[in-house]
């Protein structure tokens, strides 16, 4: 089978691979960054005590988990412009990712925050402190601590989930393949060296995630 | 100091304080059993409410716990908790567990605050310890720093839950000698306990509770000699035959 296998066509192409990679790292960052910021402002709305703020988040945070990522690209590919919001492909894919993996990051950050066993809450709360200085001084230095893990897991879902980008022509390492395949018709080489690529950018991931596993034990217990 | 003036809490349907009357002087130590369930914990923990009530008053250092008003930050303050579960910061050392309060509530420079800390780790025995972390003390080093935690607030009361209820038997020692010292200090406490000689020693009155009642309330020569009720007769006859 290997002896089939086109290596010098692969390196015709690595260029395009090397430009793909680098927008692949950079949508699915870009995605990362704003997930996070949705998601802690999605939580925080979620676990407040007024329903006007309770409500919308957890009706965001449900609706988002409960479809597919496909079906929320295609609503915002096709559905803003189509309700007169003018918004370039590129807007479409970060803001996708963005919105999908917030409602994640959302539900992992609350995770963190409830797993602060309460009898912690009421020493500090018999301490005196108030609510903001709880959440400062007690909880989200160990939600912190905590949620690092499942967040770098929720992150290398986020950079695998960037390939449905390609349906919508982002170019990115998905597309990269699609195009190698449709111009020479060898769609071995062409996803087998997008997978390779994406494997190379979940090795890091994982070796960040073990790292913090470890950085995570050593917190509690010195 | 402290005031029950016909306290009631209900937990749904479940009425668990029913009508508490009891006045706590300054500098009383006031040790309260009863059989679990009766109600003893929520009694305390009304004081800082941290378990609101819902019918009659209750005044704590001239303030009312009853007034949704009162500003229950500034008499939490004035008040050291220190729970069955010692319940200290597990990402913080010692030190910093006792003076985090001090530093965030009382508004104290960090250096002062340090060396609070230090005098009252020391005094609980545990001078050594400033800079582990709850993980690596055992159980009854735990619960001294989380009395330490308490008093670095010059609390004008301390609560005790349960104290030494989830300690090994060879650490209840260490944890009674601190509190003993502290009773003798002139620190008004209540305290929550099955410890009857701890009671007997150093207690000015002993309580006892069953189902959200305060049954009998004495001195404890009288208390465990003479036990007017008979309920209180069945429970002492049951924790003091072992």
């Amino acid at each position: 089978m290997l002896e089939t296998f086109n290596f010098r066509v692969i390196l015709e192409y690595l260029p395009l691979y090397g430009t793909c990679l680098l927008a692949t790292l950079w949508l699915s960052a870009a995605g990362l960054a704003g997930s996070l910021a949705v998601g802690c402002a999605a939580c925080a709305m979620r676990i407040s005590r007024f329903p006007a703020l309770h409500w919308p988040a957890a009706v965001y945070i449900e609706s988002i988990r409960s479809t597919p990522l496909l079906a929320q690209l295609y609503f915002l590919y096709f559905g803003l412009p189509s309700l007169g919001v003018p918004v370039s492909e590129t807007t479409v894919g970060i803001l996708a990712l963005t919105l999908n993996s917030g409602a994640y990051m959302a539900e992992i950050i609350r995770g963190g925050i409830q797993s602060v066993a309460p009898g912690q809450i009421e020493a500090a709360v018999s301490s005196g402190l108030s609510y903001l200085q709880r959440m400062r001084s007690i909880v989200l230095p160990q939600a912190v601590g905590i949620t690092l893990p499942p967040m770098l897991g929720q992150a290398i879902v986020l950079v695998k989930d960037s390939a449905l980008l390609s349906l919508i022509s982002l170019m990115e390492l998905t597309r990269a393949g699609q195009i190698l395949t449709s111009e020479r018709f060898m769609p071995a080489e062409g996803f087998l060296t997008s997978a390779a690529l994406y494997l190379s950018i979940y090795y890091v991931l994982k070796a960040l995630t073990v790292w913090s596993r470890k950085r995570l034990i050593h917190l509690h217990t010195g | 100091m402290i005031e029950f003036r016909d306290v009631h809490k209900w937990f749904g349907d479940l009425h668990v304080l029913k009508g508490i009357r009891l006045r706590v002087a300054a500098g009383e130590v006031l040790v309260v059993c009863g059989p679990s369930g009766s109600g003893k914990s929520t009694l305390i923990r009304t004081i800082n409410r941290l378990e609101p009530i819902q019918k009659g008053e209750l005044i704590v250092d001239g303030m009312k716990v009853h007034d949704p008003r009162t500003p229950m930050t500034k008499l939490r303050a004035e008040i050291g908790f220190v729970f069955q579960q010692f319940n200290l910061y597990p990402h913080m050392t010692a030190l910093e567990n006792v003076t985090l309060a001090p530093i965030k509530v009382r508004r104290m420079p960090r250096r002062e605050a340090e060396a609070l800390g230090k005098e009252v780790l020391a005094k609980v025995g545990l001078a050594d310890k400033l800079h582990q972390y709850p993980a690596q003390l055992s159980g009854g080093q735990q619960q001294r720093v989380a009395i330490a935690r308490g008093l670095c607030m010059h609390p004008k009361i301390m609560l005790f839950d349960e104290p030494t209820s989830a300690l090994d038997p060879e650490m209840i020692n260490e944890v009674l000698e601190v509190m003993r010292a502290l009773a003798r200090e002139g620190m008004t406490m209540i305290v929550v306990t099955h410890e009857m000689g701890f009671a007997r020693e150093v207690a000015h009155r002993v309580a006892f509770m069953d189902y959200g009642e305060l049954i009998e309330i004495a001195p404890p020569e009288e208390f465990f000699a003479r036990p007017q009720s008979e309920r209180t007769r069945l429970f002492l006859s049951k924790i003091l035959t072992h």
